[in-house]
């Protein structure tokens, strides 16, 4: 068992470290305050090769692991946790796209998105419970050489920035099991992306409903087999478990260092904060649950990288850190007292993009379910 | 065409170097290691002349075993083979040590039009490796570079001075040291890093060079490096008014030996 | 929940109705904005809510501690940060009802029965939890004090029309150095610095005070000389039970938001599944347990009993357990709670924990009287 980074490994992780200085911190404060999509900043990502970290070399990709994967985007989310979400999101639909598209949809599609010229997104959730139950649910009914889409998909990340939509619909409204992935370029007719919403935190990556008003897509945007969205869906769910992980760890990590910093320059009582316990506590606490997570996330990348099962232990990453929640920035927060309520700080940015790391979009899919089941 | 060679130190990055408060000793046991600061730009530099000039970058480094750990990152950099050496001696070795190993491997591995270093290392920055070389090799030697461009056989330097800057002109091989303001060292991107370790590197051993023991003799030998803490004397003078505070300030400054 | 009095009730019943009239419908627009709200007080004259905490006899509403907290659940359910404004408004006047001489009343509650708001400047910026260390000066010419120096975080600070201020009058004595005075808006020399743009309770003012030569007559002085920390505690202690009041709204709101969104998502004979049931029972067990422990810290109060070591364990009992349970309702309610009101309630309630004595300085309190030596027989039962 090797449980340090290869030489490789660490050098893109040093890379990405340095990208994140060089162009994230610069742009951080004024992304979360604007919310615009930073195009800027993800042409330089796709320069850097971060886009197509994942993929092979055969389609303009890096060939990196998905140990290198967790890493950068832990690196990235140190300094800027809204670009690292663009990133994973963007990760996903390129990911499905290659691993389960056809020949003309991987053309049409993969190099595109390694290069950053089309922004992608993955349009799974509904307001239903889950996708294929409820009034708005995206139905594909069959019809001459296609299907035609209707219903409403929910909380779409990159959505609006984005020119391509990896999306799932039920083939048969009555059957949530029917569940279809498509390919559905952005422009296309009856597709409608709503206003952004306001996000807590993770401001810079869109959020948005996309409503499918009788979109008529043609027999090949479907993407795989018909029928095969749930498993294509859970795979890919399971990924950005462990990707969005690799976030929390991120943003978790930067907030113990800026608040350990300002507990040692903080004086109060004639001493630093740091030398009290109570204050030592909320640190080696927080720094403690960051080096387990880190643990537990790149031991699960491993998994994935050696070609292994792993949505069990992404399942337990998961649940690991939802039940953590964002006690990380509570207690980080907490140490820098009234400062760290103060935006003129770092730390309320963090507590506000934590928080959307451990969302759990899908109440019926809570990751203790994978995990129990794998011990039933 | 241009055939350049950087030499580049491996060194312990500062930052994660901490000092025991009791002695001020130095606990470098969680230290990683990184190119000296001032060689990475001597490598993206002679990258950049490459890049516009063709010819080859190759890298060199003389230092402990830990060199071997420098190798992939040196070639996601630029240079298309790094010769190393990796000898005990070099954790004692001086300014002149290291200048007579760097100086006889660069005599066998052939001629070069630039030889760069950079200006000094993070860590002793003794800011004297070129000028030995340049000595020891028979080369004009231009330091304290913060713009280079070369021209044909022509090699331009401008050098940045305490007290302005110069530039120098120089035909025919040179040895170059450069500051850390001449340009920004590139992030290299993954496909670099993955590539570097496609790229070729070679050991070169000490024994081979026939430099005999005086040559590797240090002549300036550390003894000990301890931590600096500033230590504040915390006097507040509290007199009610400001010209007696000044006064006081300016006597007690005067007793401390400033003047 | 305590039970409650008819006439209780019914003040709750009124400040609920208040509140969804005029709080709820405008918190999110003046969280987004980070603006104050002074409308707020405009619609509130009429109740007369900002002076429950002032004796009936100086023209105020009277309430009991009791009914006090039952306000402020109702004013901290509809926003946290329009209830940081009434809660830190009852900080001054707290210490004038504590200390203050008849005249000091008089004068005090006047201003606010008028409609004015009142703050409480103790912070500084190198007295925060070490409160001790408080470096405003205060010293004594003629009929005269003056003040010197710079308060920061204070709530109210750019509003109100009266001031408490703690500075020092003596600075050889440390703790004992340190005293309370009156201090009016208009005074020369004192004057609002800068607005702090803060993670929640975005639309309560939160500011730095800046005193330059400012003259306060002798008469402003609470108390005696060197009674300001003593004074400030006593306040504190009070003041932590309005802010209990104020997390344990917010802790509600969240819980009922979170009931409403499950009910919409899993309508008719859909039910979530246990994993989901056990998580909201839990969030109730918090969210009551954390009132019933701030009920009986009020009703100790209104009994004339020690209460000290009571309202800190509420005061951070119910801030924890506001922390937890908005961020545990943003977590359930996935990317809805993360874009929706409940994401607000998160950050309002990060400074429950925070304000008004960090909950470490609660637990310091708590350890210190649960460690002091036990009293003689008869200890463990306390005056109901």
């Amino acid at each position: 068992m090797n449980f340090q980074l290869t030489e490789e490994q660490q050098l893109i992780e040093q890379s990405a470290r340095d990208f994140a200085k060089e162009y994230l911190d610069p742009i951080t404060g004024q992304l979360d305050h604007t919310g615009e999509f930073p195009e800027a900043v993800v042409k330089e990502l796709a320069n850097h090769d971060f886009l197509g970290l994942h993929l092979p070399t055969e389609v303009g990709g890096a060939g990196a692991g998905f140990v290198s994967y967790v890493a950068v985007i832990e690196s990235l989310s140190r300094s800027c946790a809204a670009v690292a979400s663009i990133m994973n999101n963007q990760a996903m639909a390129s990911y499905a796209i290659q691993h389960w598209g056809s020949e003309l949809q991987k053309k049409q599609y993969v190099q595109a998105l390694v290069k950053g010229e089309t922004i992608g997104a993955f349009a799974i959730y509904e307001h239903g419970s889950t996708p294929g139950i409820g009034p708005d649910a995206l139905v594909a009914t069959k019809s001459e050489g296609g299907y035609v889409l209707k219903g409403i998909k929910a909380y779409v990340r990159n959505a609006g920035a984005a020119q391509v939509y990896v999306a799932f619909a039920v083939t048969d409204p009555a059957d949530p099991k029917s569940l279809t992935a498509f390919v559905v370029a952005a422009g296309v007719t009856g597709l409608k992306v709503e206003a952004a919403l306001p996000t807590m935190g993770l401001k810079g990556c869109p959020v948005a409903h996309v409503v499918f008003d009788n979109v008529a897509v043609p027999d090949t945007a479907v993407l795989g087999a018909v029928k095969s969205g749930s498993d294509i869906a859970t795979r890919i769910l399971a990924l950005a478990s462990v990707a969005e992980a690799a976030q929390t760890v991120g943003i978790g990590q930067a907030a113990v260092e800026h608040a350990a910093a300002y507990a040692k320059q903080r004086v109060q009582f004639g001493k630093p904060v740091a030398t009290l316990q109570a204050v030592q506590t909320l640190l080696a606490e927080a720094l403690t649950d960051c080096y387990l997570a880190r643990l537990g996330l790149r031991s699960t990348a491993q998994l994935v990288e050696d070609g292994k099962p792993f949505e069990t232990e992404a399942a337990m990453v998961k649940s690991f850190l939802a039940r953590l929640g964002s006690k990380i920035l509570i207690d980080t927060c907490q140490v820098e007292g009234g400062m760290g309520y103060s935006e003129t700080m770092p730390l309320p940015r963090l507590f506000r993009d934590i928080a959307g790391t451990t969302l759990l979009d899908a109440p019926a899919d809570f990751p203790d379910y994978t995990v129990a089941a794998s011990i039933a | 065409m241009p055939k350049c060679l950087v030499c580049y130190k491996w060194t312990l990055d500062e930052k994660d170097i901490k000092i025991k408060p009791d002695d001020l000793s130095l606990d470098a046991s969680r230290a990683k290691g990184k190119i000296s600061d001032f060689d990475r730009n001597a490598i993206e530099e002679a990258t950049l002349i490459q890049e516009q000039h063709g010819g080859a970058v190759h890298a060199l480094s003389y230092g402990t075993s830990a060199v071997k750990q420098s190798l992939k990152d040196v070639l996601s950099r630029g240079p298309e083979t790094v010769y190393w050496i990796a000898d005990n001696s070099a954790q004692t070795a001086d300014a002149c040590v290291t200048a007579n190993v760097l100086a006889a491997t660069i005599r066998k591995l052939g001629s070069y039009d630039l030889i760069i270093c950079g200006e000094g290392s993070s860590d002793l920055f003794n800011q004297q490796t070129a000028a030995r070389l340049a000595a020891l090799l028979g080369l004009p030697c231009v330091t304290y570079v913060e713009k280079l461009s070369v021209e044909g056989d022509t090699v331009k330097a401008t050098r940045k001075l305490a007290d302005g800057t110069e530039v120098a002109t120089v035909k025919g091989p040179v040895v170059l040291s450069v500051l850390g303001t001449i340009n920004k060292p590139r992030i290299p991107t993954l496909k670099q890093v993955l590539g570097a370790a496609k790229k070729p590197n070679k050991e070169i051993k000490i024994a081979d060079l026939g430099l005999n023991a005086e040559a590797l003799q240090p002549k300036a030998v550390h003894k000990s490096v301890k931590g600096f803490v500033a230590k504040r004397k915390n006097i507040v003078y509290k007199e009610p008014n400001a010209a007696a505070n000044v006064g006081k300030l300016t006597s007690s400054l005067a007793a401390e030996g400033v003047r | 929940m305590s039970i409650l009095t008819t006439e209780q009730q019914e003040i709750k019943r009124a400040a609920r109705e208040f509140v969804a009239k005029h709080i709820i419908p405008n918190a999110a627009e003046y969280d987004r904005k980070g603006e104050f709200h002074p409308f707020l007080l405009e619609a509130a004259k009429e109740s007369r809510i900002f002076t429950m905490a002032i004796p009936k006899k100086y023209g105020g509403l009277g309430y009991d501690a009791l009914t006090q907290a039952l306000v402020a659940e109702e004013w901290g359910y509809g926003c946290g940060g329009m209830g940081t404004t009434l809660a830190a408004g009852v900080l001054g006047m707290d210490s004038v009802l504590l200390v203050g001489n008849d005249e000091q009343k008089q004068r005090y509650f006047d201003a606010i029965v008028k409609g004015g708001l009142s703050a409480f400047a103790l912070t500084e910026p190198g007295a925060g939890s070490d409160a001790a260390a408080v470096r405003t000066t205060a010293v004594r010419s003629g009929d005269d004090y003056v003040l010197n120096g710079t308060k920061c975080f204070i709530t109210n600070g750019g509003y109100a029309s009266v001031y408490v201020i703690l500075a020092k009058t003596d600075p050889s004595k440390g703790v004992k150095g340190i005293s309370a005075f009156i201090v009016e808006k208009g005074r020369a020399g004192f004057t609002v610095g800068a607005t702090d743009h803060k993670l929640g309770i975005r639309s309560s003012n939160t500011v730095e005070l800046l005193l330059k030569d400012v003259h306060i007559p002798a008469g402003n002085l609470l108390g005696k000389e060197g009674d300001g920390m003593k004074i400030a505690m006593m306040t504190l202690d009070l003041g932590r039970q309005l802010i209990a009041a104020l997390a344990l709204g917010i802790a509600q709101r969240a819980l009922d938001e979170c009931v409403k969104y499950l009910q919409k998502r899993f309508p008719g004979k859909m039910q979530p599944g246990q994993t989901l049931q056990f998580k909201l029972a839990d969030m109730q067990i918090q969210v009551e347990a954390a009132r019933e422990s701030l009920h009986h810290t009020v009703r100790l109060r209104d009994s004339g009993a020690p209460f000290s070591k009571e309202s800190a364990m509420a005061k951070a009992l119910c801030g924890d357990v506001a922390m937890a349970v908005t961020s545990q309702a943003v977590s359930l309610m996935g990317s809805y709670g993360y874009t929706s009101v409940i994401a607000k309630a998160m950050r309002d309630a990060k400074i429950m924990q925070v304000y008004e004595g960090t909950n470490q300085i609660q637990r310091l309190v708590i350890a210190r009287a649960v460690l002091s030596p036990a009293p003689a027989a008869g200890a463990g039962q306390k005056a109901a």
